[in-house]
């Protein structure tokens, strides 16, 4: 019966200490790659970087110079592409965001 | 490389072939013309093609310039010179003629009309087929604009 | 986005495009005195698939030369300009099925 009681005098050392949360970064240099923060600016530069091409390649083709049409029309295929897929999972983390926030603790 | 630039080069061959078509129907017309306004009889015309590097307002200067080979450069065409027969015109014995000299010789243009007949198919051949060429394009155009749908 | 197949689509695309330009050079040269006529190496340019510098345009080989110096085959480039049209027109089917596929494949998971 003495056991439970050496247990309990011993709680403090074993007890755990309470974790800090991990403070974000708002600039995308401090942030781990593999942080949900990571994956979302990774997949925002992307849209962007195809989005950027696409407007690109529309001003060249205004302007008269370079590429053929189908290039220009590939890239703004490839710029909708990325946002749509963007978007998409955007919208499934707002969902299962919300949906943690809907349990029970 | 745009194939806008195809349809500027096939518009300078149907311009050209029309030029050269042109010319010779006038010397089929004139075939037996021997008086002009610039005095005795008429001149046989001929067109001379070269290749025209400029001929789209499309390309860049850049793909212009670099014509000839390494950049796939526009080969249009234009007719560089019109030239006139100026050799001695054929003479023909008719006396009776309002245009006889004092021999009774009349100055005939030097044209062979067969010859300048099966030219000009030439060039109705050659315009044809520069109209074929853009409907080739203006379909390859309409396709690549297909696959925004 | 639209890597892959996709891409050497779009590069067989390029390549056609270039060609029919030339295509279209030599008929509007079919007439030049001194032209040759000009293409360029499509299954070499293609096995190359470097996508970003312009193809090589060489002479066509093996082309009878006129008394004007000019080898401008008007059967061989009717028939270039065909084959390039409908080879195009595959090209352009094949690439709309790639970015329905992947439209599908980016929508499906929605809605659930």
């Amino acid at each position: 019966m003495s056991f439970p009681l050496t247990l309990i005098s011993q709680a403090p050392a074993i007890a755990p200490e309470p974790i800090a949360p991990e403070p974000i970064a708002l600039d995308s240099t401090s942030t781990p790659e593999g942080t949900f923060h990571g994956v979302m600016e990774s997949a925002i530069q992307g849209v962007t970087s195809s989005q950027n091409a696409s407007s690109q390649a529309t001003e060249r083709f205004l302007a008269g110079e370079g590429g053929d049409l189908h290039t220009t029309i590939l890239a703004a295929q490839r710029a909708t592409l990325s946002f749509d897929l963007f978007l998409q999972v955007r919208n499934k983390v707002v969902s299962a965001y919300q949906e943690i926030m809907r349990m029970q603790v | 490389m745009s194939l806008f630039d195809a349809l500027s080069v096939s518009a300078s061959g149907m311009s050209a072939q029309r030029t050269r078509a042109e010319l010779l129907t006038e010397n089929l017309a004139n075939a037996e013309t021997t008086r002009t306004p610039e005095g005795g009889p008429y001149r046989r015309k001929d067109a001379v093609f070269a290749t025209d590097y400029g001929v789209s307002p499309f390309a860049s200067v850049f793909e212009a310039q670099t014509g000839d080979g390494a950049g796939g450069g526009l080969a249009g065409v234009g007719v560089a010179d019109i030239t006139v027969d100026n050799r001695e015109p054929e003479r023909r014995y008719q006396p009776g003629h309002p245009d006889a000299d004092a021999e009774g010789y009349v100055a005939f243009p030097r044209i062979n009309p067969a010859e300048d007949m099966v030219d000009l198919m030439g060039a109705a051949r050659g315009y044809e087929a520069n109209v074929a060429a853009v409907a080739a394009v203006k379909d390859m155009i309409q396709h690549s604009i297909d696959l925004f749908h | 986005m639209l890597d892959g197949l996709a891409s050497h689509i779009e590069h067989y695309m390029d390549l056609l495009s270039v060609r029919q330009k030339l295509v279209a050079s030599n008929i509007a040269n079919a007439d030049t005195p001194g032209y040759k006529t000009r293409d360029i190496d499509f299954q070499q340019e293609f096995q190359s698939a470097i996508g970003n510098e312009p193809p090589a345009v060489i002479e066509a080989p093996g082309l009878k030369i006129k008394n004007d110096g000019n080898n401008v085959s008007m059967d061989r480039e009717s028939r270039l300009l065909a084959e390039n049209a409908l080879r195009f027109q595959v090209a352009t089917e094949l690439m709309r099925s790639e970015i329905q596929t992947l439209r599908s494949a980016i929508q499906e998971g929605s809605g659930s």
